[in-house]
């Protein structure tokens, strides 16, 4: 072994230049395989802007008779995005409890079930959108289907890394005492892991309720569809109150996890 | 154990007429079961406001196999096909998380509280930002590609918008997390605004910056594959383009594609962050 | 006096090369204190955990109470682990639950079924939770979450409950490590008292070797994995020290060394 950077400044110094070569050497070879020059932007910026003033702006409300269905649409992403998310948080749990070598009794399996968490969720949930499509068709129920694997695999990873933080040592003491593996569950892992389950559960929903917005743009129903609808037909103004709307919901939703986070861990 | 289970019957016997001992802790969260109630309530609502078809879906069930099947004969006759797209999308993530970080230092410099100590600035820029940070990506992306037309600008551009928000909120807390004593002694010594910036609070957050970037190209990676679905260009467009025309086999390669980059950067990244907490 | 515990030839191999125990030979009678000390990575805490099959060993038999640990499985083995109590460095509570609830899990290896799950504890067991916190001083924080206490009263919770265990054997894994030093003295001072009365053996894992020879009845010595002294304390000589240790007992000693 050659000798090994000390944290001190030279260090750090050293970490920087690193760093920052790696930016521009990246840099210049995606900019020159992409082609991607931002002059064009700022050549092209007049169009943009007009573009921008004269198809999107001002905000239009979609027609009086339509607002019903709009306001439904934002309803159906919302429980799209709570009920996969939810459900999802009890497989999780259960799947959890066999993921981690500590807590698991097959402690054998834990890497299995790890591998296939991994598996699910480094695969975009609009992939698994797309890949339900073609074999389920299109509607609500594909959507909620594509959100549940994805939460489920990202809530599974979440949850045995905070079961190994947080009760390794208080299942360790109640596998001494002689409890079964349901008791440990009930009376270790469950009252000292709960407040942070609830914890990534309520981000796996500010998570969702993005991606259930998107998911429903390809079919899977909801605002997604509705603002996807009023840009294919060119009514931009009516999608950038869409937008509005979406930004909306996603802000109120996110300050009232915010809100319930604080709650929890009272 | 006999003696201990017969014992304990009996004394229950016995115990039932006194008052019960109770076990509970005196301070509890009420909050907790509260919050989990409503929870189960709401989404037993939300499905059923859903309506969704669960027969007909379990009946469709076994077609996932299928199509599974389907997906696993990979047929490499498109190969480089794949290859160019996802290089592309690749590119398109790195690019646009380089752009933001740039753009994001900038913002954040402005957003902190901490630097410039102009209020109304900061709220300024936070606000514009959690807004365009509350619009998913696809739809910046799906902007842009009408204002743009197709091609890698409307990508990056769109990545861009959404990359730059979450920068912005994450870099302004890691400069607002700098003691105010440490801007303070530079202020003494008549050191400029923008200098401090540069010399003191950027140096200090560098740790931070370098944890937020990697944590945030694994996420531009996966929204970039997704967006050729959209209409974009890269992968995620070979990917719903062969799945439409039901040529599975590139579409299976193409997607095992997304998910092994998928997994060597969350790989690199918790190597990064044990690293960086060494 | 009865035998409890009986190690034979016993040897722990780890897969990535290290050798905790190797033929490792003792035997424990009824009420006796037993210290263990030896330098960190001598084996002492993987002699504690296998006692109760926390950890398996590779070769070898350990007989507890007259049967072999490591042929035990599922139930057999839970019946067995609850005739030992054991208590840890970090006190290993659930810190969200009361302290009387953490006392009663002592007694979740004697329930079955929903019961047990569920933390329906008999009425019988709650007093005799109640009086075993009363015993140890720590009955007005009955009700109290158990991450509010001090180290001291954490602790005195995890003897609480090894003891509502009813054990024969009750093993200490470093109890007064993340102790103050007047904490540390309450909670071997209850050790001794609350296991001489109730005549259980105890085996103590301890890195202070003035207080091993204080408290216990007889002290083992570990070094690499191997016992190289079994016996009373005051055969406890320097030589012997230095043997177990590789250093002179000066240097084990934090300024204390005048006092004795």
């Amino acid at each position: 072994m050659t000798k090994k950077i000390s944290l001190g400044v030279a260090g750090q110094k050293k970490m920087y230049t690193a760093f920052l070569i790696a930016a521009v050497i990246l840099f210049v070879l995606t900019s020159v395989y992409t082609n991607f020059n931002p002059m064009t932007l700022v050549k092209n910026g007049d169009a943009f802007w007009s573009f921008i003033t004269e198809d999107f702006l001002p905000p239009a409300l979609p027609k009086a008779s339509r607002i019903p269905g709009v306001l439904s649409s934002v309803l159906v992403t919302l429980a799209l995005a709570l009920s996969a998310t939810t459900i999802a948080a009890i497989f999780a749990f259960f799947i959890a409890l066999f993921g981690s070598e500590k807590v698991s009794p097959f402690p054998k399996f834990a890497k299995v079930v790890r591998g296939f968490a991994t598996f699910l969720r480094n695969i975009p949930a609009l992939v698994w959108a797309f890949i339900l499509f073609s074999s389920l068709g299109i509607g609500t129920g594909v959507g909620f289907a594509a959100l549940f694997i994805t939460s489920l695999a990202f809530m599974v990873r979440a949850f045995v890394e905070t079961m190994e933080d947080v009760s390794q040592d208080c299942v360790e003491s109640l596998l001494a005492v002689g409890a079964s593996f349901p008791q440990r569950v009930s009376q270790a892992i469950l009252p000292s892991c709960l407040n942070g389950f609830l914890s990534w559960f309520l981000y796996c929903i500010e998570v969702n309720i993005r991606a259930s917005t998107i998911v429903g743009m390809v079919g899977g129903g909801g605002v997604g569809l509705t603002l996807f609808t009023y840009i294919k037909g060119f009514q931009y103004d009516v999608a950038l109150s869409i937008i509005l709307l979406i930004a909306a919901m996603v802000i109120v939703v996110d300050r009232i996890t915010g809100r319930l986070r604080k709650e929890i861990s009272k | 154990m006999e003696r201990t289970i017969g014992n304990s019957a009996a004394a229950q016997n016995v115990s039932k007429k006194e008052a019960k001992i109770s076990v509970g802790c005196n301070q509890k969260n009420r909050f907790i079961p509260i919050f989990m109630t409503g929870t189960v309530l709401l989404t037993m609502i939300s499905l059923i406001y859903l309506n969704i078809d669960w027969l007909k879906l379990a009946s469709r069930v076994p077609q996932i196999g299928e199509v599974f099947c389907e997906l696993a004969h990979f047929d490499f006759s498109n190969i480089d096909q794949i290859f160019s797209s996802i290089l592309e999308t690749v590119s398109i993530a790195v690019l646009s998380l380089l752009y933001s970080l740039v753009l994001g230092i900038v913002f954040g410099m402005l957003a902190a509280r901490n630097i410039f100590r102009i209020k109304w600035l900061s709220v300024l820029t936070q606000s514009v930002f959690t807004f365009l940070r509350a619009v998913p990506t696809p739809v910046w992306v799906l902007l842009m590609l009408v204002c743009l037309g197709m091609g890698p600008e409307a990508g990056v551009a769109g990545l861009c918008v959404h990359t730059t928000a979450f920068f912005t909120k994450s870099f302004a807390q890691s400069f607002e997390s700098i003691p105010d004593e440490t801007i303070e002694a530079l202020e003494a010594t008549g050191t400029g605004r923008i200098s401090i910036f540069t010399n003191a609070v950027l140096p200090a957050a560098f740790s931070q910056i370098v944890a937020w970037t990697g944590m945030r190209l694994e996420t531009n990676f996966s929204e970039c594959a997704v967006l050729g679905m959209v209409g974009a260009g890269g992968v995620g467009f070979v990917i719903s383009r062969n799945l439409q025309s039901y040529e599975y086999g590139t579409a299976g390669l193409a997607i095992v594609f997304v998910f092994v980059i998928a997994y060597c950067i969350e790989r690199l990244f918790v190597a990064l962050k044990k690293k960086i907490a060494q | 006096m009865a035998e409890i515990l009986k190690f034979e030839n016993v040897s722990k191999h780890y897969s990535n090369g290290v050798h905790a125990l190797e033929h490792v030979n003792f035997t424990v009678n009824e009420g006796e204190f037993i210290s263990v000390i030896g330098p960190s990575g001598s084996g002492k805490s993987t002699i504690l955990r296998s006692i109760n099959k926390l950890i398996s060993i590779t070769d070898g038999h350990i007989y507890l109470d007259g049967v072999s640990v490591s042929q035990q499985k599922g139930k057999n083995l839970r019946e067995l682990r609850r005739k030992v109590g054991m208590i840890f460095q970090n006190y290993n509570l659930v810190y969200s639950l009361s302290v009387i609830q953490n006392v009663l899990h002592g007694c979740l290896g004697y329930m079955n079924g929903v019961k047990g799950v569920c933390g329906l504890y008999s009425e019988e067991d709650k007093k005799k939770a109640l009086a075993l916190l009363e015993e140890l001083g720590m009955e007005s924080f009955a009700n109290n979450r158990a991450s509010d206490l001090s180290g001291g009263q954490k602790q005195r919770v995890g003897i609480a409950r090894a003891i509502m265990q009813e054990p024969k054997l009750l093993l200490c894994d470093e109890p007064i490590a993340s102790l103050d030093p007047s904490s540390a003295k309450t909670i071997m001072d209850l050790l001794r008292s609350m296991t001489s009365k109730r005549g259980i053996a105890c085996i103590v894992n301890l890195h202070q070797l003035d207080v091993a020879v204080k408290y216990s009845t007889r002290i083992i010595g570990l070094s690499k994995g191997e016992i190289v002294f079994d016996g009373a304390p005051e055969a406890l000589t320097d030589e012997r020290i230095e043997r177990i240790y590789g250093t002179s007992r000066e240097n084990l000693m934090i300024g204390a060394s005048a006092n004795d």
